[in-house]
């Protein structure tokens, strides 16, 4: 899903509001906001925090307190891509029911951590493990910010292309 | 001079020949064997004249291309094309040559002359590594500025509500300050990337950045 930057943070929300609406869980693997964060921002739009879990690769990156919670996973640095496949497939297993969604936030930022053929191999890597699972993934992507690269491969790989932007204001917001 | 070809009393052709700096093969048209080649072309192939008189020309200049010469069998009267020569050592050299058919002494000739095209295609090469350097740069340094930029506002917007304790705005900070590091390790990682020679750039990354 394809945002400006300056609404990277109100598609993040919208997406989680909206998974939690169709009742799919959400497991965000975060490479951008700590946990405790995330929490308050989710709390202030009333989104109850023990409907979602995450996979924080940036508390621990920041010197935070990393200690264990069971709604939160978290790995040492962003560029640690081994840690957070394992995670991944981990945190989907021990999430109940059978109803779940990754929501990666984002993959231009990423970026930043690893180099784009990596990241391309990743994504790969973690599309076609959802796919096995038979879990939805959801990849946030600031607008023009991904290398072509990334974006064609991925527009292989996944299902469909969302512009943030062209949904109407009300469907956003919800 | 072996072979049937006799202009050796022709004294500015033989100047000619000679000094041009572009390598030159006179072939058979029939046989596709090498008649006469000039010094420069000697040179660029890295053989002595008694080595390559008499031997047929796709071992030396066509290479792969039996059976498709651009005169004799595909029946082109002159072609310019990019290809390559096998220099003595097996190395491919890039040229660019012209084929033109000629007569002489009422027997048919096929004329090659090739110039040694390494430099253009370097710098060509460079030309693809810069733009996938561009490329890159902008997703990996660009891109996260400005959401780094946006950030650092939120956290700003953050500490004037007042709800956030001064751990969780340090964090933040830190994390910012990190990722700006990062990013000037990435630079200087795209910078060195950019200085290195490149050699083989694979045809579909060339085709892919080029957008051909």
């Amino acid at each position: 899903m394809l945002s400006l930057p300056e609404h990277v943070n109100t598609m993040n929300v919208s997406v989680i509001k909206k998974s939690l609406a169709s009742g799919c869980i959400p497991v965000i693997v975060s490479v951008n906001m700590p946990y405790k964060i995330l929490a308050r921002v989710y709390g202030r739009e009333g989104i109850d925090p023990a409907m979602w879990y995450v996979i924080d690769a940036v508390t621990n990156y920041s010197g935070g307190d990393t200690t264990p919670n069971p709604h939160v996973r978290f790995i040492t640095t962003p560029s640690n891509l081994t840690d957070m496949g394992i995670a991944i497939t981990e945190m989907l297993k021990v999430i109940p029911g059978t109803e779940k969604c990754i929501v990666f936030d984002s993959v231009s930022m990423l970026l930043i951590h690893t180099p784009t053929v990596t990241a391309s191999k990743f994504l790969h890597f973690v599309i076609n493990k959802l796919k096995i699972l038979d879990v939805a993934g959801i990849f946030l992507c600031v607008e023009k910010g991904l290398d072509p690269v990334v974006l064609s491969q991925m527009t292989a790989f996944v299902d469909k292309i969302v512009d943030f932007e062209s949904m109407d204001k009300t469907a956003r917001e919800k | 001079m072996t072979g049937v070809l006799d202009i050796s009393g022709d004294h500015l052709f033989d100047a000619v020949f000679h000094a041009i700096q572009t390598g030159i093969f006179i072939l058979d048209y029939q046989t596709h064997t090498i008649v006469d080649i000039n010094p420069l072309a000697l040179k660029i192939l890295g053989y002595k004249k008694e080595e390559v008189v008499g031997k047929v020309c796709h071992e030396f200049i066509c290479p792969s291309k039996v059976g498709s010469c651009p005169i004799t069998d595909l029946h082109k009267t002159i072609d310019n094309s990019e290809k390559e020569v096998i220099h003595a050592t097996g190395k491919r050299i890039p040229v660019l040559k012209t084929q033109v058919t000629v007569k002489i002494q009422d027997r048919d000739y096929i004329i090659e002359s090739f110039t040694d095209f390494s430099d253009h295609m370097k710098a060509e090469n460079q030309k693809v590594v810069l733009i996938g350097v561009l490329t890159d740069a902008m997703s990996r340094i660009c891109r996260p500025l400005e959401l780094t930029r946006m950030n650092l506002q939120i956290v700003a917007d953050q500490i004037k509500t007042g709800e956030f304790d001064p751990e969780e705005i340090r964090m933040e900070l830190q994390i910012q300050a990190n990722n700006i590091d990062q990013m000037i390790k990435n630079l200087e990682e795209l910078n060195a990337s950019a200085l290195k020679e490149q050699t083989e750039i694979p045809p579909e990354f060339r085709e892919f950045l080029l957008r051909k």
